[in-house]
């Protein structure tokens, strides 16, 4: 369910949009939320006990007295699971510390994907909960609680239906159908011998009893019938109205048998709240056992300066990566601890997946959707839309797909969206890719901070220790809604790490001359560079999903007519569907997607956010699960940010190595198939996350080589939408061939505060 | 922060350095089981083949927690046949195995994880979504980053 934070009566602080703001952790009293189950109750038991008091005295003596003692058993039957359906805790997540969320917010993606019997699946980063979700984990925003297994909220128990109390719910219906059954059937008989003297008040009784009884009996028996499917199925309710599994594969299911019998004959889940602490009394002391190192962790130890920096011992791959030089520059100055390089982590998954990318400054916290570590020109692309007219809050999760990675991000984009169409208007796009189609997630983004860590560290040689802090481009950042400013946006000098969960820093070390240059000039050359790579909306994506299996498209957009003269320089857009494969085959700098050739409208070259909300948002927020609402799905069509003429011409920056870096790293990393699921975009966000999160650094912006440059892009991109008020990347445009190439010797950096330093090298 | 210590208390204390996790392995659905990847953290902490020792036994307990098989079964049919009201009594099979969890996850503390300065908790903590292990710093003798207080006894208690 969208965790509508306005909805739940309170937050506890860490759902804070603002983190210095205090909410009282105490909910409202909502009398509202008790009228359905009171009804309910009041129904239930008065009915039947004037069906007992009434009618069954006169049953019992002409008939047996099996039928009071057969109406009893059932009632106790409904009352029972009743009440367990509703007191009983539905398998609530407890939050998570605060340790357990070790990326920076700003950094981390919004989803994380995971294969389940070959099917991907999107794990959603919970704002309020702290976590990603588990599969077929959902918030409910009615009582603000991540529930295992969700099925839905019940207002008639007023209680979520989770993995715990499933069973309770599911056997109150039945036993509920056949006690509906019971009292109608046997009033009815009542009725029939008493048709006589029927204005006697044991039959009107019964008669009101009879109505009461016909009345519930349609809906209650068609809930059960639902569930009755549902049940076989191996669905829950939510996955079902959200339409997950049409048309493709539930991973969920075990078969019709064993589905009803784990719910029915499954061993009682635990509880996760209010258990009792069980305090284990461990004394830890050093000195500490420690395993042999092996050969080639000392090799890497003397490799490393021997510096150990006990700040963050981050467990960022980057900073693992980032001793490894490819460069003949000298060695970094002394970094936060660096342990063995070359360990691939994906130790934790969200750790991963995160990539260093700049915190997002406060005022881009609604920012739409990017996916992280994408281009700067994705992110440029977003800062400048906002800039110019950003509606709201949009997701895009790939703004800027490139080439390489548009298939899969956009794949994923698409995905990404049609769930948050779909969870908005219900609509029934499925949110799981078809097997085979799988993504690593892991080692792809293993194998790409891999590939990026050396590109990075050679950045990183070259550029010393200064940190720049880079807004968050990439919309796909857990932070993006968070209102708080990444905390050191010092973008000068200095080695400080900006924050603790800052890991892939830009370091420039102090002896190289900085320089700042006037801003615009900065912006101008930034957006430059950002051009290079459109990349298409990522409804178009999801329109082409829809279109590939049929489903409606929800999101309208608008033919873009104003799109005209974004050129995708890329070939002419061919059904929609082809695009996926095509966007593997660009290189581009182009905005392939751009095709208005897809039925359905495609938004602009500079998404504006389009797509379902906080589905399509792939941030991580601070705040709130949901999105900042209402803008992302206003506007399919977002108000145009005029489109720059293709940038093909200043792909001699850097950019364009570091497009091409990019390319090559998404490359690798799309092993599996194109196309996509809706999974595909969290991997898509992931693996642009990398390479941009290690290319920062002040590398000089004519690319010597195409890794060294590749990086620098990124991070001017970033600084540059990071900018307020920059505004429209046309203006600036044109002035950008101006800028274009300093020679090898300069680096440009770009601080928070849009202030561009240009360092010699 | 800076705090001021007693040097000699310091001197053979262990400190909370960072915090690793495990997560759960969902390849094969919703069954709770825990990834054996051995996270780079402890590459120079423990040995790999304990901790992946320790994370299959997990699994295993998980494993014979969720079976559905004679036992839940009746459980159920009891359960119902009491009105549930047999809960408050009896314990189910699942909370069984939790305490049986609960116990091996101690002894292995006690007996290697201590020792090198981890600290394994429950995952039920956690809500089962992560195993979490603590790792330690001896304050005396390596670097260690800012830490909170020193610990001596660790517990899910919070």
């Amino acid at each position: 369910m969208p965790g509508g934070s306005s909805k739940s009566g309170g937050r506890g602080p860490s759902s804070s949009p603002l983190p210095h703001t205090v909410v009282p952790p105490s909910r409202p009293l909502r009398p509202s939320r008790y009228v359905p189950v009171s009804a309910a109750t009041f129904f239930l038991v008065g009915s039947t006990t004037l069906f007992f008091c009434f009618t069954c005295p006169w049953l019992s003596e002409h008939f047996s007295l099996a039928v009071p003692i057969y109406n009893g058993v059932i009632f106790l039957f409904v009352l029972a699971n009743f009440c367990m359906a509703t007191f009983m805790d539905p398998g609530i997540f407890p939050r998570a510390e605060e340790d357990e969320d070790k990326e920076d917010d700003f950094r981390a993606p919004l989803y994380k994907t995971v294969e389940i019997r070959g099917i991907q699946v999107r794990m959603k980063w919970c704002s309020t909960c702290r976590f990603y979700r588990p599969p077929r984990c959902s918030h409910c925003s009615v009582c603000d609680n991540c529930v295992e297994d969700f099925d839905h909220h019940c207002p008639w128990v007023n209680n979520c239906i989770g993995r715990r109390n499933y069973r309770y719910f599911f056997l109150f219906l039945l036993s509920l159908t056949a006690h509906i059954m019971a009292i109608f059937g046997f009033g009815l008989l009542f009725i029939l011998y008493h048709r006589q003297n029927i204005d006697r008040l044991h039959a009107i009784v019964t008669l009101a009893v009879m109505c009461v009884a016909g009345l519930f009996f349609i809906p209650v028996a068609g809930l059960t019938g639902f569930h009755i499917v549902l049940v076989a199925r191996g669905r829950t309710t939510n996955e079902q109205v959200t339409g997950k599994f049409r048309g493709g594969v539930n991973p969920f299911t075990n078969g019709c048998w064993r589905n009803v019998s784990h719910v029915l004959c499954s061993s009682q889940a635990p509880r996760y709240l209010g258990r009792k602490k069980c305090v284990q009394s461990v004394c830890v002391q050093p000195p500490f056992l420690r395993p042999q190192l092996t050969e080639a962790q000392l090799a890497a130890k003397i490799l490393d300066n021997g510096i150990q920096g006990d700040l963050h011992r981050s467990k960022s791959s980057l900073e693992m990566m980032e001793s490894q030089s490819c460069d003949a520059e000298p060695p970094p100055p002394p970094k936060p601890e660096l342990r063995y390089p070359g360990i691939s982590r994906g130790n934790t998954e969200e750790c991963s997946l995160l990539n260093n990318a700049p915190p997002t400054p406060t005022m881009y916290k609604y920012r739409p959707t990017y996916s992280p570590g994408k281009n700067h020109t994705a992110l440029t692309h977003a800062y400048a839309n906002q800039a110019s007219q950003q509606p709201g809050f949009r997701s895009q999760p790939s703004l800027d797909r490139r080439d390489t990675s548009s298939d899969r991000a956009r794949g994923g984009g698409s995905g990404e969206r049609r769930e948050g169409g779909r969870e908005v208007v219900a609509g029934g796009i499925p949110g799981y890719s078809l097997g085979g189609r799988s993504y690593p997630s892991f080692s792809d983004s293993t194998v790409l901070s891999g590939v990026a860590s050396r590109s990075s560290s050679s950045t990183h040689t070259s550029t010393g220790a200064i940190h720049v802090s880079e807004a968050t481009t990439s919309a796909s950042f857990k932070s993006l809604a968070s209102q708080t400013p990444p905390p050191h946006q010092t973008s000068r000098n200095g080695s400080l790490s900006y924050d603790t969960g800052s890991r892939e820093m830009l370091r420039f070390s102090p002896s190289h001359p900085i320089t700042t240059t006037a801003p615009p000039t900065t912006t101008t050359i930034l957006f430059s560079i950002a051009r290079p790579l459109p990349h298409p909306p990522p409804h178009h994506l999801l329109q082409r999903e829809s279109a590939l299996l049929g489903e409606p498209h929800l999101s309208p957009h608008p033919p873009p007519a104003n799109q005209a003269s974004a050129p995708p320089s890329s070939s002419a857009p061919p059904p929609s569907h082809h695009h996926h494969h095509h966007h593997h085959h660009h290189h581009s700098h182009h905005h392939h997607h751009h095709s208005s050739s897809s039925s359905i409208s495609r938004p602009p070259r500079f998404p504006a956010p389009h797509a379902p909300l906080h589905h399509a948002y792939p941030y991580r927020t601070r705040s709130t699960d949901t999105p900042l609402g209402p803008s992302s799905t206003s506007t399919s069509h977002p108000p145009n940010s005029p489109h720059p003429p293709p940038l093909g011409k200043s792909l001699s920056y850097s950019s364009a190595a570091a497009a091409e870096m990019q390319y090559r790293l998404v490359r690798k990393a799309s092993a599996g198939g194109m196309g996509g699921g809706g999974i595909q975009a969290p991997k898509d966000e992931l693996i642009q996350m990398k390479p941009q999160s290690r290319i920062n650094g002040g590398q000089a912006l004519s690319s010597t080589s195409s890794s060294c440059s590749a990086p620098s892009s990124p991070s001017h991109l970033v600084s540059v939408s990071a900018r307020p008020g920059v505004a429209y990347p046309s203006s600036t445009l044109m002035q950008s061939p101006t800028h274009k190439t300093q020679g090898g010797g300069v680096k440009k950096v770009t601080g928070v505060g849009g202030t561009t330093y240009e360092i010699s090298v | 922060t800076s705090e001021f210590h007693n040097l000699q208390e310091l001197r053979h204390s262990a400190s909370l350095e960072t915090k690793v996790f495990i997560q759960r392995d969902y390849t094969e659905g919703t069954v709770c089981r825990f990834q054996t990847k051995f996270p780079s953290e402890l590459d120079n902490r423990i040995e790999r083949t304990l901790l992946e020792e320790t994370v299959k036994t997990l699994n295993s307990y998980y494993v014979e927690a969720e079976k559905i098989g004679g036992q839940s079964y009746l459980e159920g049919c009891l359960a119902c046949a009491t009105a549930y009201i047999i809960f408050l009594c009896m314990e189910t099979r699942y909370e069984k195995v939790l305490r049986k969890i609960s116990g091996y996850i101690q002894e292995q503390n006690e007996k290697i994880y201590a020792p090198r300065g981890l600290l394994l908790t429950d995952p039920i903590e956690r809500g089962m979504r992560v195993l979490e292990i603590s790792i330690f710093e001896d304050q005396g003798s390596g670097t260690s980053s800012p830490s909170s207080s020193s610990m001596s006894s660790t517990g899910s208690a919070r």
